[in-house]
């Protein structure tokens, strides 16, 4: 479905935001994970056809898009960073406007999508005074109001409380069947309940691409439990990866991700999805 | 592509006429109507031709009110409206739009159109509250065709040069930022200054296809009826000896419905520059560009400049003001050749400090609104004291930036014509405050660059000849009571701004 092929972009002063990157997706939700600055949102801005790759191509359903930007824009659904909205306009004429754009004509799929998004109760009014899980549901039901092939999002859940996050998952695991989703986000919760892929990038280079599973298994081995005393703790922080930390009555328990045993104790654990992502970017760092 | 651009548009109306600046503006214009058409009995006239006052007729009203709404279109306008693509940019639903199908020819025609019917709108609701003025002084019967009338031949052309120059600046990456809003206003007073003197001096060709502001057009016609070029429109004085005049109003004869029109479509062409410059919110071409706040052609200058203005920035000084000032030189080196250009142009003639004064400025215009723009007020305000004395810390921080920038101006004053120090004081002091006061108010630097812009053109041209209008002093020492008035004023403008910002903080 969407094939990006030694894609590179280079910024004027001769910086690389993307650095040759290849994938092949086929469908279901993508997650595109990274650290900050990894290149994720330049990865996604030349998908969705905002900037041009300086070099290398990319197909979807078989057009080169970088030639044919439309092929992709009419079959795409995208939800900017740190998206804002018009303050003074109302849910429904914020989403009539867009829809106006993508060449929506119907006020049904208007009302259909702020349903969806649950945000039919308060259709009518302004958005200024809606809340940031609000505004971003609101962003979600415009980039699907053009039932589209492809949606991609990034950073969707940045600045949201835990339960609009969950909610906004629910609705991006809905939205996932049957069509191609690209999630990415530097936060590991956000993808592993709904990523059936996840690609994890590092320094403009995807470093890993596989299903979760593959990656937890990737990593088997490598991630140790122990429990430490609290007066332990902050040695061990600095000196290994940890990855969780919780305190109890006996102690921190700690998870470390680490090729050899740490020692004190430490038994082998099962890997999360969190572990994977930390095992490889340290592999990254190592490289 | 036709309900496309109509969605921009609607858009567009809807976000502007949903703000409550837009509504105040509006509410404004229209005792602005009430003003401009004075009871004659009063000794004052809307409309004078050599000294005779114009009776109020539905022409008379129409042709004064029309030509004054082309001015205030024509020069504050395009402040009002050149923020269509930087609303885009910055909520990024800019981002969105350049993922649709969306051609960059229809975002720039539906942004244009936006701009159009916002202006036309504002001109209409002016247009009936001149009306109105109408019926109030009651010298003649409405005739609302012949009203109507005025404002078609005149103000199409003046609102659709506005609407494709705001567009056209706001795609032109050195033109997008404050470079451009000053760059418009010379090009608007020059190309308004151009067209009139062409007209009136015979050279009629050419200019009268490019008469945006419709004075040529006046003036001409002024000329025509009544063999004479003097007349004025606005408030003034009028001989109550001289008959009262009875107008037609314009005159479409001669060929002049012509130069109405192309001068109402010849700016249209320009929105191609628009098409070719505009970036389609590519991020790469943002940077670049420095849509995002970093201006491009700026950032060059400030980098030149930042080697000569470090040591400056590196002064350990004490106190919030202080640091706020050297704050601006850090921010924008470019300020440490501005005070250069001032010493040295008044040590070498000293009647520059006319130009010094708009050059500091230009320099404090966003001193009072920069934390706001840049989402830093909540650090601010938990700073101690600073939230409860924004105002004068920010009267004291612009006061020594202009003050520093203008040394050279008050060290002349001090050794050499005393009497000229207080009034030189009092005009920073001044305009210091009318920075802070409307930045504050209004929370952006244009307010005040254009106003303050508008003010100094005026006493420019007028050269010392209204001593009142002579605030600091540049043509002769003034008169005390001038300086105290605009202390006053000063005053005044820092009051109204603690009183804004007295009222948001306990809002």
């Amino acid at each position: 479905m969407l094939i990006i092929e030694g894609v590179s972009k280079k910024f004027r002063g001769g910086n690389y935001g993307v650095r040759d990157v290849s994938l092949s997706i086929g469908g279901g939700v993508i997650g595109l994970l990274g650290p900050n600055g990894a290149g994720k949102t330049t990865l996604m801005q030349m998908i969705a056809t905002i900037t041009r790759p300086t070099e290398g191509t990319i197909r979807f359903q078989g057009t080169d898009v970088v030639r044919d930007p439309d092929a992709i824009r009419r079959k795409l659904g995208y939800l900017p960073q740190d998206f804002g909205v018009y303050d003074n306009l109302t849910a429904v004429e914020f989403l009539s406007y867009f829809a106006a754009l993508k060449g929506v004509h119907s006020r049904a799929r208007v009302g259909e999508m702020l349903e969806m998004v649950n945000l039919h109760n308060v259709a009518k009014r302004p958005i200024g005074g809606f809340s940031g899980g609000m505004k971003q549901r609101l962003g979600i039901a415009q980039a699907l109001i053009n039932d589209p092939d492809l949606v991609i999002v990034d950073e969707p859940t940045a600045g949201l409380d835990p339960e609009e996050r969950v909610r906004f998952r629910n609705v991006l695991a809905d939205v996932g069947l049957g069509k191609l989703v690209i999630l990415s986000t530097h936060i590991v919760s956000d993808v592993e309940s709904v990523a059936t892929h996840i690609a994890i990038m590092s320094g403009g280079s995807i470093v890993a691409c596989a299903t979760p599973e593959e990656l937890m298994r990737g990593a088997a081995g490598s991630v140790w439990e122990m429990v430490v005393p609290s007066e332990r703790f902050d040695e061990l922080r600095r000196t290994a990866r940890v990855s969780s930390a919780v305190r109890k009555s006996d102690g921190v328990h700690v998870r470390i991700v680490s090729a050899e045993e740490p020692g004190g104790g430490a038994s082998a654990a099962e890997p999360t999805l969190e572990d994977a992502f930390l095992h490889t970017m340290s592999g990254k760092a190592a490289a | 592509m036709i309900g496309r651009i109509g969605a921009i548009v609607r858009a567009d109306f809807l976000i502007r006429f949903r703000r409550l600046s837009t509504v105040i503006v509006f509410l404004l214009l229209s005792a602005f109507a009430y003003v401009w058409v004075p009871n004659p009995k009063t000794g004052m006239t809307l409309m004078q031709i050599n000294g005779a006052r114009v009776l109020y007729n539905s022409a008379a009203i129409g042709m004064g009110t029309s030509m004054l709404a082309t001015i205030f279109i024509g020069l504050f306008g395009f402040y009002v409206i050149s923020n269509a693509v930087r609303r885009d940019i910055d909520s990024r639903c800019g981002y969105v739009i350049a993922s649709t199908t969306v051609r960059t020819g229809e975002y720039v025609i539906g942004k244009f159109l936006g701009n159009v019917v916002f202006l036309t709108t504002f001109v209409a609701g002016y247009m009936l509250a001149s009306m109105a003025m109408l019926l109030v002084r009651g010298e003649a019967p409405l005739e609302p065709l012949i009203f109507i009338k005025q404002y078609a031949i005149v103000a199409p052309s003046t609102i659709v040069f506005v609407s494709v120059a705001a567009i056209v600046f706001e795609s032109i990456p050195f033109l997008s930022g404050r470079f451009g809003d000053v760059a418009y206003f010379f090009l608007y007073s020059l190309s308004l200054a151009f067209v009139v003197n062409m007209m009136m001096h015979g050279g009629e060709g050419a200019a009268r296809y490019f008469d945006f502001s419709g004075f040529g057009y006046l003036m001409e016609q002024t000329h025509r009826n009544f063999h004479t070029d003097s007349m004025s429109i606005g408030m003034s004085p009028f001989d109550a000896t001289k008959r009262v005049l009875v107008i037609d109003g314009f005159n479409l004869g001669g060929g002049a419905w012509a130069t109405r029109l192309v001068s109402t479509a010849s700016s249209i062409p320009l929105l191609l520059l628009a098409q070719l410059f505009f970036h389609r919110f590519d991020p790469a071409r943002l940077r670049a560009s420095g849509a995002k706040g970093k201006r491009g052609w700026m950032r060059n200058f400030n980098a030149l400049a930042r080697p000569f203005v470090r040591p400056l920035a590196a002064l350990p000084v004490r106190g919030a003001a202080l640091n706020d000032a050297k704050m601006t030189f850090a921010a924008t080196p470019f300020a440490g050749f501005a005070l250069l250009g001032i010493t040295i142009a008044s040590i070498a003639k000293p009647a520059s400090v006319v130009a010094g004064f708009a050059l500091a400025a230009l320099f404090i215009a966003d001193v009072a609104s920069r934390d706001r723009r840049a989402g830093t007020t909540g650090l601010i305000y938990a700073a101690p004291r600073l939230r409860e004395r924004f105002v004068t810390w920010k009267l004291r921080s612009a006061a020594i930036v202009a003050f520093l920038l203008l040394v050279a101006p008050l060290l002349q004053a001090a050794l050499a014509q005393r009497g000229r120090l207080l009034p030189l004081v009092v005009g920073i002091v001044f305009i210091a405050a009318a920075a802070t006061s409307l930045g504050v108010i209004s929370g952006n630097p244009k307010t005040f660059i254009v106003l303050f812009l508008t003010f100094w053109y005026v006493v420019v041209n007028d050269n010392g000849a209204t001593k009142a209008l002579d605030f600091a002093g540049f043509y002769s020492t003034p008169a005390w009571t001038v300086t105290l008035l605009y202390a006053a004023i000063a005053i005044a403008f820092i009051g109204t701004a603690e009183l804004v910002h007295k009222m948001r903080l306990s809002s």
